[in-house]
Parts: structure tokens; sequence; C-alpha cells
């Protein structure tokens, strides 16, 4: 199918584009860096491509791939109405070597909006100058940061833990006496009209920003002129942290992401390491991936609705009560299948990291009886409660074009109108065998995403019940011994078994050279994990799309002109986490 | 270390009015009563970082219940609280911040480190992350686990109680 995006930008642009690739059903397209601008605003305008959704921009440092020009900065577009993706690989010119280069590429800001804060980050975190970007400041490391921490001749960092520090040893002496100096972090305060304009500061430790998040909002009266979030105070490191573990070691970390959806993260991770090694998940695993992720959602969205429940109102404190209990349901559910109660790391590639408890299709089943109460409770107490409307409707409207030009996706997209769900547009893990609606709304404000929401869990019920049917019996794990490890009798009565488990063990498996993305929908939008493999059992390039991250960027616009108190019903409705906001 | 060592200060009342609960008279050394007092009306700063924020919040919640501790009045101002937990980990962005709330807190205040991030950095040895919250304020008690389930939280705070039933009146030192 991308042939034709390919033979469209040939016949176009012969002189730019310079190549294509093709690896496991993705298309990598390279584009010389001079047509970019010409090429995109082509893939975004031609009816036949009509790539509205710039998914991702993140650079590559490929110094150790022995590959020349040194940087190149990558593009994923997906298209909407045509559900295709393509990839678009642009090697930057090299501003000669040393220390100090600074690549430079022209800034597709102007083509999608989205572009505005993934720049930002490439800049930030690998040295890729945006000719042309409106505001090219770092955004999740300090603005006294120096260096590009993602580069490759960047030191990962970190320093030796001494687990037996005493207070009377003198090499401790400096612990909790060490005061660090506090720079006035500016977020993009510089276009404010301080004098005319009241700016106030919300965050980093406010009730209501869910987080480390900050706002800092420019007020005339109690008219919102101006919303800038500024993020990065929860930046962890998780890309580079990624480029030096084994592949199935990163399983652990994504559970970290979006700490209140892990066994998504972990579906999303695996599901693009299967990709790349090009390994098939047996049914039962993909159909039991499909519950756990679906409780998942349920688990997630329980999380939303109570904090937002709370933040709007003050009051409705008991829902959030109702909320975390029936999480702390599926929590246990979870703790039974893996022992951990949030950090699950339950998945693993090829399958399941154990198989499924006994006793798990009934307590599923418990789960379903008791919980289709509580949500007709919840709806009663919300969807006509006129506080509740008072406070939503209207609220932070984001139609549906203005929320694909800022690559805004999940919930926040259905509620404008726009049915992109990928279980449905690209189904993974078996989806397509299911039979379930894509909830949406016209409204476009907050109150539409709460009735999405909410429809959703309900369809997620629907999908529960129909995986509990046929999830059957069979094996957890694909037998590809190259992948996942032998199980235990066979070690001890087969010397292969012992050998590729020793392998796996101490070498992990090697991915074929390629690059994936693969993507999945997560409770709060497109989650998506870039890979690139040179060969070997470290992944050379990782990338992390938080849904979070991109689609914080539209609270500015959907903030403006509404209330001082809306900014709060604005952030909860968009729903974010911020471990995946800032990575 | 179970429950006897927690239970190391009780209030003896003088004067009979034992079958009906009344105390009667009550004799106790100032310092010792300040201290029980205060050790029962922890106020936390309403605060959390990353994924152990998501348990902190658990803690509250209605099936674990943190006010069976008198813990659970979440200030969300520095100036109102006396006990910060440290519930995830601290990024160099971060580290700045977490000082000053620290700062902006009223004497006597107590630091819990909940997790591992917040202990040690964690997983995250890069870059990115503080390595231990100890670095930048005193911390009182360290809880392991990634994330910790509430009743290790719980255990955090008994054994801050206990730290705060001796501190008395007095000063903090250093
Ligand atoms: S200790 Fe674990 S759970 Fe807690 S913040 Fe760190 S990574 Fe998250």
């Amino acid at each position: 199918m991308t042939d034709l995006t390919y033979d469209k930008l040939k016949a176009n642009f012969p002189d730019a584009v310079l190549g294509k690739e093709d690896f496991h059903g993705e298309t990598t397209i390279t584009v010389s860096p001079d047509a970019l601008l010409k090429v995109a605003k082509f893939l975004r305008d031609d009816p036949e491509l009509r790539y509205n959704l710039l998914l991702d921009v993140y650079g590559v440092d490929r110094m150790k791939l022995g590959q020349s020009p040194r940087f190149a900065s990558t593009y994923e577009l997906f298209s909407v109405p045509h559900a295709r993706h393509v990839r678009l690989n642009v090697p930057l010119k090299d501003v000669g070597g040393g220390q100090e280069e600074t690549p430079q590429v022209d800034s597709v800001t102007g083509i999608w909006s989205t572009a505005n804060w993934l720049e930002r980050e490439t800049y930030d975190l690998m040295g890729i100058e945006f000719k042309g970007h409106p505001w090219l400041h770092r955004i999740l490391l300090p603005q006294n940061w120096v260096g590009h921490p993602l580069r490759k001749d960047y030191p990962i960092g970190g320093e030796p833990v001494y687990f037996t520090a005493d207070r009377d040893n003198p090499r401790f002496a400096h612990l909790g006496k060490q005061i660090m100096d506090v720079p006035a972090f500016h977020s993009e305060l510089e276009d404010m009209d301080a004098n005319g304009h009241l700016v106030i500061n919300m965050g980093p430790q406010h009730p209501a920003t869910h987080g480390v998040l900050r706002l800092a909002v420019e007020l005339d009266g109690e008219r919102v002129v101006s919303c800038k979030p500024e993020v990065g105070y929860l930046h962890s490191g998780f890309e580079k942290t990624g480029e030096s573990i084994r592949y199935e070691k990163f399983i652990p970390y994504c559970d970290r992401l979006d700490y209140v959806s892990s066994m998504s993260n972990n579906l999303g991770y695996v599901m693009a390491v299967e990709r790349l090694l090009g390994v098939e998940v047996p049914q039962h695993a993909q159909y039991a991936r499909v519950i756990l992720t679906e409780l998942q959602r349920i688990a997630s969205h329980m999380v939303w609705l109570g904090t937002h429940a709370m933040d709007v109102s003050g009051t409705i404190h008991a829902l959030l009560m109702y909320a975390f209990y029936w999480r702390e349901q599926i929590l246990d559910i979870f703790e039974m299948v893996c022992g951990a109660r949030m950090t699950t790391s339950y998945f693993n590639v090829g399958g399941l990291r154990w198989p499924l408890p006994g006793a798990f299709e009934d307590a599923v089943r418990h789960f379903l009886k008791g919980f289709p109460e509580v949500m007709k409770d919840f709806e009663a107490m919300l969807t006509d409660n006129p506080v509740w409307r008072a406070r939503l409707e209207g609220v932070g409207v984001l139609t549906a074009e203005e929320a694909l030009d800022l690559g805004v996706t999940g919930p926040l997209l259905r509620a404008a109108g726009e049915p992109f769900d990928l279980r449905k547009v690209k189904p993974y893990s078996s989806y397509d065998h299911f039979d379930f609606d894509i909830p949406t709304a016209t409204e476009a404000d907050s109150y539409a995403r709460y009735k999405v929401r909410m429809a959703e869990l309900w369809q997620s019920l629907r999908i529960i019940e129909q995986g509990l049917e046929k999830l059957g019996k069979g094996p957890h794990i694909t037998d590809d011994r190259k992948v996942a490890l032998p199980p235990r009798d066979e070690i001890s009565t087969s010397m292969e078994a012992l050998i590729h488990h020793f392998k796996l063990v101490t070498e992990g498996f090697k991915p074929p050279v390629g690059r994936v993305y693969g993507m999945i929908e997560n409770p709060k939008g497109i989650l998506a994990f870039g890979l690139i493999s040179d060969g070997s059992a470290v992944p050379y390039r990782l990338r992390v799309r938080g849904p979070s991250f991109v689609n914080l960027q539209a609270t500015d616009l959907m903030a403006r002109q509404g209330l001082l108190s809306d900014i709060v019903t604005v952030v909860g409705s968009i729903d974010i986490v911020l471990g995946e906001v800032d990575r | 270390m179970g429950l006897v060592e927690l239970n190391d200060f009780s209030i003896t009342p003088a004067g009979g009015h034992q079958k009906d609960g009344a105390v009667g008279l009550v004799m106790a050394n100032l310092s010792e009563l300040v201290g029980w007092g205060r050790k029962y009306s922890l106020h936390p700063l309403l605060f959390g970082l990353a994924c152990c924020a998501i348990e902190q919040i658990s803690a509250g919640m209605s099936r674990f219940d943190i006010s069976r501790f008198g813990a659970e009045v979440f200030r969300a101002s520095p100036r109102q609280s006396d006990l910060i937990i440290i519930s995830g980990r601290v990024s160099n962005k971060m580290a700045p911040v977490v000082r000053r709330l620290y700062d902006q807190m009223l004497e006597p205040k107590w630091v819990i480190a909940m997790g591992d991030c917040a202990s040690c950095g964690g997983p995250f040895n890069n870059y990115a992350i503080v390595q231990g919250v100890d670095k930048i304020i005193p911390v009182d008690v360290y809880v392991p686990g990634c994330p910790p389930r509430p009743e290790a939280l719980f255990y955090a705070i008994l054994r801050l109680q206990q730290k705060v039933q001796k501190f008395g009146i007095g000063e903090r030192e250093g």
C-alpha cells in the first residue's frame, strides 16, 4: 500500500527522494533535507495521501552505525483517512566535525503544529536545530543544561550509590546539606505581557496538575489569555537508559512510563520488539493480553474519573474513593497474575511471562459482575449532575481539525467526532476478532470527553467478556527458542534447550538490522515505541512517543479565553500522566 | 521491632474512672505529651512525583485508609505541613523545587523517602535523576520498593511516629 506514497513522491520530487527501505511491513523513505518542507506539504495535502497526523519527530545519532552524515531526523506520519503509516528519514548535512557541531534542518511546525514540542524535544536531547521554529528552547532539561544526552558520545551518567551511608562518615557529610541553586526557569514567558496582564504560576507542586506539571498562566481579569505548560520536571532519561540495556530489560521500565497503565505500555513495547524480531504470538496469549489491557484501560479511566471529579467539584471526594476501590479490584487481579499491583511487567517478548493462574477467569468474571452496577452509579452521580455539567460543558473545546494538527489522539480526538482508534484502524493482538464499537461525540468539549470515556468503559467490559469466552487453553509464550526461554523440565532433559537458555540469559536475543515503530491505542492516546536495531542485543535507538506529552500541548489552545478555574477542567480532561510526558 | 517498641509511650491515667473511659487526671512529661500529640497528627504535604505517588494516593483511599494512623490530612501548602513524602524520582530539574518546598515547611518537619528512586535513584541511574533525595534534604525514613505497597508506607509512618515521639519539644539538630 505504501508504495503509492513512494511512487507519488518519486514522480513529483525525483531529485529529493533518495531511497526507500521496507522492513517488516514498514516503509522508510529517505528525503533530502533541502526538499523536506515541500515534500511534507505534499504528503499532507495530496488527496490520495493525506498524511494529516504527524505522530513523531525524533533524531538519530548514527555515529556508531558508521553511516554518514552523522545525524538524521525522522518523521513518523500517519494518514487518518487512509489508515497508512510512513516514515521520512532525513539525513542532515554535516556541519563539520568536532563537539560543537549542530546539524540544522527546516522546522515543519508550519505544516503540523504538533511538531513544536517534538522538535523542541529533539533539539533538547539530540541537539538538532530546527530553522524557523517559533521558540526553540530546551523543553525537558533545565535551560542551563550543557550537552545533548541522546547523542552517542554523551555518557549515560549516574553514579555509584552507597547503601551503607552513615552520617558520621565524612564522605557523606554533605548529604542533606547541599543547597541547590534555584534558577528561575522561564517557560514561554517572554511572549507574555507581564505589565498589562497578570501572570501566575501553577505548579510544579499543585493539587490539580496531576503531578509535577507547571503552567504559566497569563490572565486578563479571570480570562485566560494564554496558558503555557512547562514540562520536564520528571524527566528520567528513559530513552538513554533503554539504549544501554538489552531489549527485554526495558520491559520493566515501560511500566514506569504511564504508571497507571503499565499493562498497555508493556503490550506496546513487546509488540514493537516482536515486530522487529518477526515472531508470532500464540493465540491464547494474544487474548490474554487483550483482556489484561482492557482491564488496565478501566483502571486507568478510574484514576482519571476519580481525580477529574475531585478536581472539578472539590466535593465529590466520595467518587474518588469509589473509583479507587474498583481500581483496587483490578489491581488484585493483576497481583494474582504477576505478583505486582502496579508495575506488572507481565507481558514478555513472544507472549506472557508465565501462564495465567487457574483462578484468573473466575476473578475477572467476578469483577464483570460487580462493575456494571458501579458504572451505573457513576453515571447517575455525574451525567446529569448540574454542577458537573456546568463545569464541563463548553469548556476546553478542541475540534477534530485542531486536534489532528496538534497530533492529539485518543479520547480527545474521538470526542471531537473523529472515530480514530488503532484497535479498529490497525488491529493488533487479535482485536479484529472482537466485536466492539468506537464511541465518539461531536461537541468536542470536556463533557463530550467524559461521555466518550464512560462509553469506552462499557466497550472494554464487552471486550473482556468476549475475551474470556475466546481465551481457552494454549501455550502462553512462543516456542521460538531464540526468543523465549525453554520450559524448566525441558532444560533438564535436552542439551539444546540448555544452550538456548544459557544464550538467552547471558546474551539476550539479537534482532535483525532494521527499524520499526510499534503503535498501540493506550487509554490516553497513541503510544508508540520506535526501535532501531544494529543487530546487537541492545537497541541502538529507542524512541518513546508518549500520548500525554503530545496531548498536553493542546492545553494552551483549549484553555484560552476560558476562565482560570477552567484550566483545572482542561488539564483533567486531557488525562495526563507526567511520567509519560517527561519520560 | 514490633508493636511493643512502637508503644513506647502511653498515658497512664491516675485517679480511677478507667471503667467509664474518662481519663481523669493525667500526669505526663510535657515533651512526651507534645511528641504524642504530634505523632498522631502528621500533616503530609499534598505532593506526588511519580509512580510511587499513585500508591501514596491508594494509601489514602478507603481500602488502606491512612487516617487510621492520623496522617490523612494532606495539605496543599508546605507551610501547613510537617511531613513531606518524596514519592518518586527526583530529576535534576525538580531538585531545586523539592529543596524549596522543604525549606518552606515549618519546623519541626520530617521526610519520608518513598520508593527506590527517592531513596537511591532506583532503576534510573542516569544523567537525569538525582541519586537519592537525601542529597538535597535530610531523610528520616526510607521505604524500599518499586513502588512500595501502601502497607510499607504505613510501616514507615509508624516508624516515623516513633521518631517524632522521641523528638520532644526541642530544636531539630543539624
Ligand atoms: S521507585 Fe519505582 S515505582 Fe517508585 S517512582 Fe521510582 S520507578 Fe516509580
